[in-house]
């Protein structure tokens, strides 16, 4: 039965402990982890947001730019195709002043060439030796015939530098020909390649078969193969942005887009983690946040928790505690009351009995006087009895006095008492008892012990109670021989000290000990003990705010243990 | 000395009577009382000098009986005999002007020499009122005589 109490009482405090555990680490982690989340989610947003809207940006813009370039070249040459004529172009030293007006405007261009519609190199203008040279079943002679108008890839050529060709054709009195300049990619491509973001940001062009136009500074010649093969999209004004992995499997952010004056495309693209620095430096301190957070959190629960479970632990303990007193308390003031009543009214009957006894005394030993009765053997039995009447109502009245006693419990009066220099004094007054039974009496007084403030008749009559009780112990285990009582007295805590009487007699059985203190509970001969001598010293020490408990063991010892409040 | 007169109060009849007879064997005049009221009575017709008077009875009890009694005849001594071990009782009676008191059970001898004790006290204290009197009023020689006769 305890023992299931026992488990239900740990179970119900394991529950309690969770309960509260749960409620104090969940909440606040929860908390704390869904702002970080929140946080992270709109910041990483953000920050995506804006990094692929500038690299957007910067797409746009330099698409602008090299798109501005290949139009003004082109609109050079229109200019050129416009202004002269066939005839004129085909002039060496014509070519020439056009080609240095044209070099004036920009100096991309590298050469400049005149073609009949037969493909004949007409006239050449530049550092190498193309005139007379036929073109016709070159690939972008063929394309400007039928379309009027083309831009090559870059190539290397003769010239081993790269460079591409802007070529025109004209309509002129039925007749077609076509006037080219070479660009020099020189100018070109630090528009380009001069794009740098962060540490990793780059930018180059690539044509529609994937090769590189323009060098990639992160690795990748011109005309090579772009190594990483991007998802081209479609053709039109639009920026496309992506993640994508490369070759190292180095993730990056692309942002692309189609040139509109040629079939080139811009890439700009950036290592993520360099684009999204911020965002990392953000994780990590958004990391190190909820753990320091968590591991405050779960810390300061767990202790927060044991403390309470503690707390609660003690209150009701105390609670327990104090009821089981209150109640103990209640039922020997009610036994006392009671048993004071009682008294009370057996002391009349036992004045009557008393006075008649006396008269019967009276009459017997004037009839004894007077020689109307005789001395004989019935007379002394007479007598006899009659002593033992008078006797035995001695011994009622006793019984009711310690009954009044303890029922009517008088208001100590209250005086500072020394216990070092008081115990010694009530001991000393059963000392000559004790030395004639052979009983050692020791003391065991601390030097620290504070006063305390008590009534000194009534704490001596529970200590004189306590060291008779200690004394038939004593004698009936060891008769005169090997008795030892030892009264002690020391500090116990704040504000509490605890005197004991210890003695090595008969012990008090397990199912006595829970009684000792219950008036007319004795183990002693009738007529030896009233059982109110325990009861009595409970009642004064409860007076005095204090307690008094018993330790015991069959055949071993006894130990009673007074605790009261000190001074100061 | 004049014969000690005493009077014995308790709501026990046998107490009284038996008391009666045991103290008339030692040859003392004894009066007796069932209660207070009547103890009162008998008070204003005798000359008693020691009353011995239980706390407890019903109707009017010891306490309040007491009380009369010094207010009426404060010359009367009282002893009073209580039940109660405690001292609250007993004090309450000293308290209220009683001689002495007495714990139930009590022995015929201890009740006799508490009785004495009392009754010799009201002898030294009239005494002492004696001397007093005959003092002041030693010029008229008439009213010591009157004195006297009163008493």
């Amino acid at each position: 039965m305890k023992k299931s109490n026992v488990t239900d009482e740990t179970k119900y405090y394991s529950a309690m402990r969770r309960l509260i555990l749960s409620a104090m680490i969940g909440l606040p982690l929860g908390l704390l982890i869904s702002v970080l989340c929140i946080t992270y989610y709109f910041f990483t947003y953000s920050i995506e947001a804006s990094t692929t809207s500038s690299m957007s940006r910067i797409v746009e813009d330099h698409r602008h730019m090299i798109d501005t370039f290949l139009r003004e070249r082109k609109a050079d040459l229109l200019f050129v195709l416009r202004s002269y004529t066939f005839k004129d172009l085909s002039n060496p030293q014509k070519l020439e002043q056009v080609f240095a007006r044209l070099q004036e405007k920009s100096n991309a261009f590298v050469d400049l060439g005149i073609f009949n519609e037969a493909g004949v190199h007409v006239a050449y203008h530049g550092p190498y030796r193309l005139a007379g040279k036929i073109y016709k079943h070159t690939k972008w002679f063929k394309e400007v015939m039928k379309r009027g108008y083309y831009i090559s890839d870059i190539f290397l050529g003769f010239r081993r530098v790269p460079h591409f060709i802007i070529a025109i054709a004209k309509e002129e009195k039925g007749r077609r020909w076509v006037i080219r300049a070479t660009i020099d990619t020189y100018l070109f491509s630090n528009l380009v390649e001069g794009i740098r973001i962060g540490k990793t940001g780059e930018a180059y062009l690539l044509n529609a078969q994937g090769a590189f136009q323009t060098e990639r500074r992160s690795g990748g010649h011109i005309l090579e193969k772009d190594p990483e093969t991007l998802q081209f999209p479609a053709r039109g004004g639009r920026i496309k942005t992506f993640v994508q992995k490369d070759a190292r499997g180095e993730k990056y952010l692309y942002a692309t887009t189609w040139l509109r004056e040629k079939d080139w495309l811009l890439v700009v693209r950036q290592e993520r983690s360099d684009a999204f620095k911020t965002l990392s430096t953000a994780t990590y301190l958004v990391l190190l946040v909820s753990l320091v957070g968590g591991v405050a959190i779960i810390s300061l629960a767990f202790s927060l928790t044991a403390r309470i479970v503690g707390r609660m632990k003690q209150a009701d303990m105390d609670k327990r505690s104090l009821s089981e007193q209150l109640i103990r308390a209640s039922r020997l003031a009610e036994l006392g009351e009671m048993a004071a009543g009682f008294a009370h009214e057996i002391n009349n009957p036992l004045q009557i009995i008393r006075s008649e006894q006396t008269l019967i005394e009276t009459i017997l030993s004037d009839l004894k006087d007077s020689g109307q009765i005789k001395g004989s053997k019935d007379l002394m039995e007479l007598e006899e009895s009659m002593d033992q009447i008078r006797l035995q109502i001695d011994r009622c009245a006793r019984i009711t006095q310690s009954i009044l006693q303890f029922g009517r419990q008088s208001e100590p009066s209250f005086e500072e008492i020394d216990l070092r220099a008081w115990i010694p004094q009530v001991t000393a007054m059963i000392s000559k008892k004790a030395s004639v039974h052979g009983i050692k009496l020791g003391h065991e007084i601390s030097d620290h012990i504070p006063r305390i403030n008590g009534d000194p008749a009534q704490l001596q009559q529970v200590l004189i109670n306590l060291l008779n009780n200690a004394m038939d112990a004593v004698l009936s285990r060891h008769g005169t021989e090997g008795g030892e009582i030892i009264v002690g007295a020391a500090k116990k805590d704040k504000g509490r000290i605890v005197i004991w009487v210890k003695d090595n007699g008969i012990g008090i059985s397990p199912e006595n000990l829970k009684n000792v203190f219950r008036p007319f509970f004795t183990t002693k001969p009738p007529g030896k003990g009233t059982g109110l001598g325990l009861s009595v010293c409970y009642g004064i020490i409860e007076n005095m705010g204090g307690t008094i408990e018993v330790e015991s063991e069959k055949g071993v010892g006894t130990t009673f243990i007074i605790t009261l409040p000190a001074e100061g | 000395m004049k014969e000690m007169k005493m009077m014995l109060v308790d709501d026990e009849e046998r107490f009284l009577s038996t008391m009666k007879k045991l103290l008339a064997r030692k040859e003392i005049d004894v009066l007796t009382a069932t209660s207070g009221p009547e103890a009162l009575e008998i008070l204003r017709e005798h000359n008693v000098h020691v009353v011995i008077l239980d706390v407890k009875m019903p109707g009017m009890d010891g306490i309040a009986t007491l009380k009369q009694i010094k207010r009426q005849y404060p010359m009367v001594e009282v002893i009073m005999l209580t039940g109660h071990a405690t001292a609250e009782s007993a004090v309450e009676g000293l308290k209220s002007g009683a001689a002495d008191y007495l714990m139930k059970p009590t022995d015929i001898d201890e009740l006799l020499q508490k009785a004495r004790e009392a009754y010799e006290k009201r002898q030294r204290l009239e005494e002492k009122i004696r001397v007093l009197q005959m003092r002041t009023l030693s010029g008229s020689p008439r009213d010591i005589i009157r004195e006297s006769e009163e008493s």
